[in-house]
């Protein structure tokens, strides 16, 4: 059994409810940013296609207890619409440099029911147009990178420039089970991964930093040995995520209870610096989205800033000096026993019930 | 069915918790890391910091007690074992938490045996069968996880607290991880908590809150404290939030051996309109859970300040043995009725002494036909017989001359069910004053159908007009009598057959005590009783209460509520553990005197540590201390 049923059952208690408000279409959203391509610094164009969204959070299973991308999708897509406009972005913006192509639908790319395999091949057909475009990446789920996608994909481009970002969160399959409602185990993560990287694609799993039901204390483990086991089945690059708390998701209840606390950027500055030690060799990807919101991850309020800022910096460099900090905050010594008091006691930590 | 075992297999904190009273690690603190001084702590988390790859493979975080380098040679176990935690979702609903739950119980009972000495328990899985499974291993340390979400709800906490007593053995010590304002500490160790730890001295010193036992203060504003840390420049505050969580739990510690720890308590809930309610709570729905915990025998003071001293466990028990247990003389045909004075034992007061020369010059000869019962608040009815004993002879309450009707209440009723042992023939004196006492006598003129005579109406019962009245109704009375021959019985007798019978049981007094009684010996010295020139036992000064020889201790066996039986001929040593326990009496109360007993003879006679309850609970540690074994003679 990958499913939780209870865990699945309350899941899909909240997605019901918030599910029909979905708007019935939308454009395509798209961004400049800078990035880290595997040659150096670059930039990258974001995409975000309005398809129906994920298969998985649609499903009777309910989804992820922690995604609320799905409420950004609308309930129809206009596929012409979309092609057309990534035709025209790409025109407009690909200049002289290096790019990096990101194709996020807040589901799967390779995923048929979700975006037609016509409508992937002319969408990639478009990108292969362009020599600058070093990089194009993909997000799907495992089940979805099947040998059929991949030969289309080979057809239309080169596969060494093609990325594929599988969301493993974490390679502990009681977590996946128990806490995240996955729907698959790490077996089936190898198994797509080696598939990918035997056609000459790249694979860029990421990992979920502090779900829910972990102490901190277990996650800053669990994400270390995720590391290692990835990198055991030569991927080069390791996105990790600390998570945000997105509304409407069954991670927000449990927050709204005040049982759960958004991870700590002490935790994720740590992390970086030890793998990084560990395997100097692994591009380490950290975006911390609502970072230094309550619902994202945070420190005291002071340091946020700074710890960031280093942290976007060393994404973009990857030299680990940049993560020493000069002077340490306060909080830092709070943070440590949180993380202990935490992991001894992980439903109380929260209740402050001495402030009557 | 018990089997004996070798102590020594056991695990180190069973033995805390058995005798949480007397050891100095409990209850006590924890702290969550080890700090530059560990004094003042029980035990200390030895957790790798941060987690990184180096430490890996640990999935052991050591509890290492606070103990002598010394005395760890010789200890069982220096440190517990805190197991890798699993995911526990015990909070969001009970149906994700069932399947989480048994998988957690399952890993743990897979655990090597050293690995199972910390249980992290849910408090909403504590009803679950697999608890009593997991009971049954070495568990030492039961982390109770779930109860501080509670703490605004005071009927589901007392609930739970009354749950987590009676359902955990006692020889299991409850530790309450998280932050716990240091006020509610007494009373969650009055309700079975022993161990907290500095979590939240973390916390609140750099959230900027200032902690004092009293509550939580901010930084800016909180009452000046001259200590050490304080003083320093710039004040740690850290040094001072971790102080008063020691100096708290010390004071707490102090309080449990010299047994006013429940007057602690009654201080102390005062600090959270919650856990007043909830000790109210306690006292009066879970009385089984704490009142058979609670010494019967002792000497401490008990000062009746608040309102929940009126349902104190040693005053209800008081009141349900005096109800119970106690026998009037079958000869009594007066009954007085007197007012309690604020000098104990009543008798040593100077009120008392007017009562007593009035009494007599009324009586005369025919002084074993009267009856003295005093009535006072919150013992409701203190026979004479019994104004030595703890606790009529140590407590003491601010006099207002007011009382409230719950006051009324239980006293009228308890009243009544006295009167009612007595010769309906009886005339009671009601030789009382004031309101409330009068309010008292009018509830229960109407339901006896003896005759009642106040003395003292119009003024207080030591003015001359009260006392001549006293004297003059007395003599009336007497006149009746005249005729008849009654066969008194020395007021020492009554007394010494009073105090067993409510020592041990009904009955015992008559059948140790007849025959040429003779007290030797003299205050402060314990006063020794000889029956028919043998030595039976001795009369304790601290407390007031009896010492049994167990050659005597043999007679009332049979009658005895205090019986132990162990399980072997002959006690080896001065404790009485726990393999060795057969099977206990439940009346039994710590500090008891009790008989041990191996088929049906007394082999020793002991003071118990834990109450009967928990003798049969308990599967290790100390149930009792020998005091004398029996010598066989030859």
């Amino acid at each position: 059994m990958k499913i939780n049923k209870s865990l699945a059952e309350e899941i899909l208690k909240i997605r019901e409810s918030t599910l029909p408000s979905r708007k019935h279409s939308r454009k395509v959203t798209h961004w400049k940013e800078n990035h880290r391509l595997r040659s150096g610094k670059g930039e990258a164009l974001v995409f975000i296609l309005p398809t129906k969204g994920c298969s998985w959070a649609l499903a009777k299973s309910g989804g992820c207890s922690i995604c609320g991308y799905i409420y950004d999708n609308p309930q129809e897509s206009d596929f012409d619409m979309m092609v057309s406009s990534i035709k025209n972005t790409l025109r407009r913006t690909i200049e002289e440099g290096k790019f990096s192509i990101k194709l996020f639908t807040s589901g799967s790319f390779l995923d048929e029911n979700e975006l037609p395999i016509e409508i992937q091949t002319s969408i990639i057909q478009e990108i292969a147009k362009y020599e600058q475009i070093e990089e194009v990446v993909l997000e799907s789920r495992p089940e979805y990178v099947t040998n059929k996608i991949l030969q289309n994909l080979t057809k239309n481009i080169e596969m060494s420039k093609i990325e594929i970002a599988i969301g493993l969160e974490s390679a502990n399959n009681r977590i996946l089970k128990n806490s995240i409602n996955k729907g698959f185990f790490w077996e089936d993560f190898e198994k797509s991964a080696k598939r990918v990287l035997n056609s000459g694609a790249k694979v860029k799993p990421y990992l979920l930093f502090k779900p829910p039901f972990v102490s901190e204390y277990d996650s800053i483990k669990d994400i270390l040995q995720s590391v290692s086991k990835v990198v055991s089945i030569d991927i080069d690059t390791v996105s990790i995520n600390a998570m945000s708390i997105h509304r409407g998701t069954f991670l927000s209840e449990v927050y709204e209870q005040k049982l759960y606390r958004s991870p700590w950027l002490w935790s994720l500055l740590t992390i970086c610096k030890e793998i990084k030690q560990k395997y100097p060799e692994i591009r380490i990807i950290c975006d911390i989205v609502a970072g230094g919101k309550e619902r994202g991850a945070h420190n005291c309020g002071k340091c946020d800033e700074e710890i960031i800022r280093k942290i976007k910096k060393f994404t973009l460099t990857q030299n680990v000096d940049e993560l020493e900090e000069e002077e340490e905050c306060k909080c830092k010594e709070e943070w440590k026993s949180i993380l202990i008091s935490e992991k001894i006691n992980i439903s109380d930590y929260l209740h402050v019930p001495y402030l009557e | 069915m018990r089997s004996f075992q070798p102590f020594s297999q056991q695990g180190f904190a069973r033995i805390l918790a058995e005798t949480r009273t007397h050891h100095p690690l409990s209850p006590g603190l924890i702290s969550i890391e080890q700090l530059k001084s560990i004094d003042g702590y029980s035990a200390f988390f030895n957790f790798p910091f941060p987690p990184s790859y180096s430490n890996m493979e640990t999935n052991e975080y050591p509890l290492e007690w606070n103990i002598p380098e010394k005395k760890k040679e010789k200890a069982l176990a220096t440190s517990f074992i805190l197991s890798n935690q699993p995911f526990y979702p015990s909070y969001i609903s009970n149906k994700i938490s069932s399947e989480d739950f048994t998988e957690y119980t399952k890993t743990f009972s897979s655990l090597p045996e050293q690995h199972k000495q910390i249980f992290t328990l849910p408090l909403s899985w504590i009803d679950s069968p697999i608890v009593e499974d997991v009971i049954k291993t070495d568990v030492s340390l039961i982390a109770l996880t779930g109860l501080p979400s509670l703490f605004n709800n005071q009927r589901k906490l007392t609930e739970a607290l009354a749950l987590v007593r009676t359902k955990l053995p006692p020889d299991i010590a409850i530790y309450l991880p998280g932050h716990i304002s240091p006020k509610l500490y007494t009373f969650l160790v009055y309700a079975g908590i022993d161990f907290f730890d500095n979590s939240i001295a973390y916390f609140t010193s750099k959230r900027g809150y200032f902690l004092t036992s009293k509550g939580t203060f901010s930084l800016q504003n909180h009452p000046s404290c001259y200590c050490k840390d304080c003083m320093s420049s710039p004040p740690n505050i850290f040094g001072h939030n971790e102080t008063v969580l020691k100096n708290t739990l010390a004071e707490i510690r102090f309080a449990l051996n010299s047994g006013t720890f429940r007057s602690l308590v009654e201080q102390d809930i005062h600090n959270s309109i919650t856990f007043a309610a909830a000790l109210r709570q306690f006292d009066r729905n879970y009385t089984s859970a704490i009142r058979l915990r609670t010494p019967v025998l002792s000497s401490a003071p008990i000062k009746c300040v608040g309102e929940e001293s009126l349902f104190r466990p040693e005053i209800a028990e008081f009141r349900e043995r005096v109800q119970k247990r106690f026998i009037p003389d079958s000869n009594c045909r007066i009954v007085i009725l007197l007012p309690c004075s604020a000098r104990k034992p009543y008798s040593f007061s100077r009120s008392h002494m007017l009562f007593r020369k009035a009494v007599k010059e009324g009586i005369g000869k025919l002084r074993g036909i009267i009856s003295e019962l005093i009535i006072t608040s919150p013992l409701a009815v203190v026979p004479r017989e019994l104004e030595n004993i703890f606790p009529a002879k140590s407590y003491d309450i601010p006099v207002a001359g007011e009382w409230n009707t719950e006051e009324i209440e239980f006293t009228t009723s308890l009243l009544l069910e006295i009167l009612s042992k007595y010769d309906s023939e009886m005339v009671i004196i009601n030789h009382t004053h004031g309101e409330g006492y009068s309010e008292i006598i009018e509830n229960i003129r109407n339901k006896i159908p003896s005759r009642i005579i106040s003395t003292s109406i119009k003024s207080s019962p030591t003015s001359k007009e009260s006392l001549s009245k006293l004297t003059s109704t007395l003599k009336e009375i007497v006149s009746d009598y005249k005729d008849i021959q009654i066969q008194g019985i020395p007021a020492v007798l009554k007394q010494l057959r009073a105090v067993a019978d409510y020592q041990y049981g009904n009955g015992v007094g008559k059948t140790l005590f007849n025959g040429t009684i003779k007290i030797k010996g003299k205050y402060p010295r314990d006063r020794q009783i000889f029956r028919n020139k043998d030595h039976i036992g001795n009369i304790r000064s601290k407390d007031g209460f009896l010492t049994i020889l167990p050659q005597s201790a043999q007679e009332i066996v049979d009658l005895s509520y205090n019986n132990l039986e162990f399980g072997d001929e002959r006690v080896v040593g001065s404790n009485i553990y726990a393999p060795g326990c057969l099977n206990a009496d439940k009346r039994i109360h710590p500090n008891d005197d009790v008989f041990v007993v191996f088929n049906n003879q007394v082999i020793a006679t002991g003071t118990a540590v834990v109450s009967g309850e928990d003798m049969n609970k308990m599967t290790s540690g100390i149930l009792a201390r020998v005091k004398k074994k029996y010598k066989v003679k030859i």
